[in-house]
């Protein structure tokens, strides 16, 4: 169960952002004000903070800037209207841990919370992840299923290791691209369904119970069987 | 043949010469016309002078020669020995000659050849001989029969008129250079004022051509005719200016409003198939979602078409190794090559680094090689090649599909354009018709070349030089 704080200013995508995150389980605060926002953001304790680009009082780039020095390292995500490249630069040098140009979908959008807020929760750097009987060692960049070494290309490896980071939580395949590829544009067709499906046949090939998902119209999710 | 997309160099407008500039030409066609009534104003006063020099010295032969007839004829051999003494120029020639002609007495040797004896004055071309060998070019003549029989001769030069002529003429060519020296000169200056604010017009316009509309044409503080032109033009680009921000504007906020309504449809849609259901309820569902994913995308793609056309970021260049990111894409297309029957090659040479914007580099390769795995048929293979030449790398995506109809090259690099091959297609694999656009904008932006062809197999080639359209020479076909 977590506290988010979403900072927006219209009325209709706070309303959307906060009915979307409250359906997964979570606390949603909205203020519409930057320099509320600010004000609750430094003194809420949130686990993580949607931040509006533009806002009336303070913009979330002096926002997010601020909070940032004021040292609380709250996970923000950042959404704008604004969608080129050099927005998205700016706003996650200003301190925003991801950014979702508008307008979105709301499972997108709840999905890369999600992601912010497992990334807060293991702060500390793991060595290992498990799931199951699948085992990633990341040191080693090893994977083993069930005792058995997985022969995984180091791509195939990055794209594990990033669901594993995120078992149990939907993934899009935007954020699957953005991820593990490090790109920001529409890779079109199905490329990243097919890498899915071979590093499906990998992990899941033979008798063994199915760990990766589909998410029928969103995208993936690795969970371990019931 | 090939057809050129991005950066394609607009070939310069021949040089503008001195004798082309405006200023000298009008002096010219000026000059011609005055020379031309030179011509007949100096002809005219030089043959009416002439004319009348004639008539005058006709009249005093005339008046000579009825003097001389009147005299009696025993001292008319004297008289004109008196009349000669008196010309000192020695212009004046007289003979007196028997009925046969034989010479009798005066300072014409023999009477002159087709001068009749009526009294009047005649001109003789080779004028007459004189009685100390002398024959001067031209002269007037009057001859007559005196009461005794004998023929009277007088003759007189014509040289006065003659030097009159020439003087006429010299003064005309001193005229001439009055206007040709001056002109020339003069002309030749006065164009160059002009046509060198004509050079800087030029020179501004250049970026204006790039795509840069925000450059006005020089004006200088003389408010001439050139700048009055200078800030006609001006004021048209400001109006191009507005009208092309304008147009953007409207096109982004197509997209933009567009955008959010499917947005939202396919929020209720995502609910809807959150709150349960039949089986084939939900795949409908399903299928509407990828129906307006797929309409979002297409949306994603022409914005970021359109901020890729505003050539304005740079700030992602970096020093790039274009085969560190052909490795990356093959990576990335490898998988769905193979899932075609495809085989997705890489051909490398050791490339030299770029400039570039890596992440657009990936971009526009990715959807050459997404382009190409699409329109290649299984069994097949694609090819990522690339090659140093002198002017820098040189990336080739090769098929052995189809390849593309040189008359449709140009055209599959409109937006929404589908090939002829690709009925329908469109819509259900993902493609939008832009991913070609998306590669010439990258292209241009980065100064690079972008060409589609013909393979050596047969099938398409689509080749990115990372060096200009306009290096010529530097492109190897």
């Amino acid at each position: 169960m977590a506290r988010i704080l979403t900072i927006e200013d219209d009325a209709v995508t706070a309303r959307e952002i906060v009915a979307e995150l409250s359906s997964a389980g979570n606390t949603v605060e909205h203020v519409g004000d930057g320099r509320e926002g600010l004000h609750k953001a430094l003194t809420g304790g949130y686990d993580a903070i949607t931040l509006d680009r533009m806002l009336p009082g303070l913009d979330g780039l002096t926002l997010v800037t601020e909070l940032r020095r004021a040292g609380v390292e709250t996970p923000v995500l950042m959404i704008s209207a604004l969608s080129d490249v050099d927005a998205r630069v700016r706003g996650l040098r200003a301190g925003g841990d991801d950014y979702l140009t508008k307008p979105f979908a709301p499972d997108e959008m709840a999905a890369r919370v999600e992601v912010l807020l497992r990334r807060q929760r293991s702060a500390a750097v793991p060595t290992r992840l498990a799931l199951g009987d699948l085992e990633l060692d990341l040191i080693a960049r090893r994977a083993r299923r069930d005792g058995q070494v997985l022969e995984l290309l180091p791509i195939e490896f990055r794209l594990l290791e990033f669901l594993m980071r995120n078992s149990n939580q939907v993934l899009t395949r935007t954020m699957i691209f953005e991820a593990v590829w490090g790109y920001h544009f529409d890779p079109g067709t199905n490329v990243i369904d097919v890498h899915i499906a071979r590093l499906r046949r990998k992990v899941d090939g033979g008798d063994r119970p199915a760990l990766i998902r589909t998410v029928r119209g969103s995208g993936y999710m690795i969970q371990a069987p019931e | 043949m090939t057809a050129e997309m991005a950066a394609a160099a607009a070939s310069p407008e021949p040089a503008p010469t001195h004798w082309r500039a405006g200023a000298l030409r009008l002096i010219v066609i000026y000059g011609a016309f005055f020379l031309a009534w030179s011509v007949v104003l100096v002809g005219t006063i030089h043959w009416q002078t002439l004319g009348y020099l004639d008539r005058v010295v006709g009249e005093i032969l005339e008046q000579r020669a009825h003097y001389l007839a009147s005299v009696e004829r025993e001292h008319l051999p004297a008289m004109m020995a008196a009349t000669d003494q008196l010309d000192l120029r020695g212009v004046m020639y007289f003979g007196l000659f028997d009925a046969r002609g034989a010479y009798l007495s005066g300072t014409i040797d023999r009477a002159p050849d087709g001068l009749p004896a009526d009294g009047q004055v005649h001109l003789l071309p080779n004028g007459v001989r004189a009685t100390n060998g002398e024959r001067n070019a031209r002269a007037l003549g009057v001859a007559l029969i005196l009461p005794g029989g004998d023929e009277l001769v007088l003759a007189r030069y014509t040289s006065v008129a003659d030097r009159i002529g020439a003087m006429t003429r010299s003064a005309f060519f001193w005229a001439l250079s009055l206007l040709l020296i001056p002109g020339l000169i003069g002309g030749f200056l006065l164009s160059r004022g002009p046509l060198k604010r004509v050079r800087g017009i030029e020179a501004a316009i250049a970026p204006i051509t790039h795509g840069n509309l925000g450059v006005r044409l020089p004006l200088s503080p003389r408010r001439d005719e050139v700048d009055m032109l200078a800030s006609i033009v001006n004021r048209m680009l400001d109006e191009v200016e507005r009208l092309l921000g304008e147009v953007k504007g409207v096109t982004d906020n197509i997209a933009h409003d567009l955008r959010t309504p499917l947005t939202r449809l396919r929020t209720q849609l995502h609910r809807l198939q959150q709150s349960g259901g039949a089986e084939v309820h939900a795949a409908l569902v399903e299928r509407c979602i990828e129906d307006v994913d797929a309409l979002l995308a297409r949306f994603r793609a022409l914005l970021r078409l359109s901020e890729l056309e505003d050539l304005s970021r740079h700030s992602g260049f970096d020093t790039v190794d274009p085969a560190e990111t052909l490795r990356r894409v093959q990576e990335l297309y490898a998988p769905l090559a193979e899932e075609k029957g495809l085989t997705l090659a890489l051909e490398s040479d050791t490339l030299p680094p770029v400039s570039a914007d890596a992440a657009l580099l990936f971009e526009a390769l990715s959807n050459l090689v997404d382009n190409a795995i699409k329109f290649t048929p299984a069994p097949g293979r694609v090819t990522l090649r690339a090659r140093v030449e002198a002017a820098g790398p040189r990336i080739d995506v090769l098929d052995s599909g189809p390849g593309i109809p040189a008359g449709e090259r140009d055209a599959v690099l409109r937006r929404f354009y589908h090939r002829s091959d690709d009925t329908g297609r469109g819509q259900a694999d993902g493609s939008h018709g832009l991913g070609l656009s998306v590669v010439a904008a990258i292209a241009k932006l980065h100064g690079f070349c972008f060409e589609i062809g013909e393979g050596e197999h047969g099938g398409a080639r689509m080749t990115l030089y990372c060096w200009p359209c306009s290096k010529a020479g530097a492109r190897v076909g």
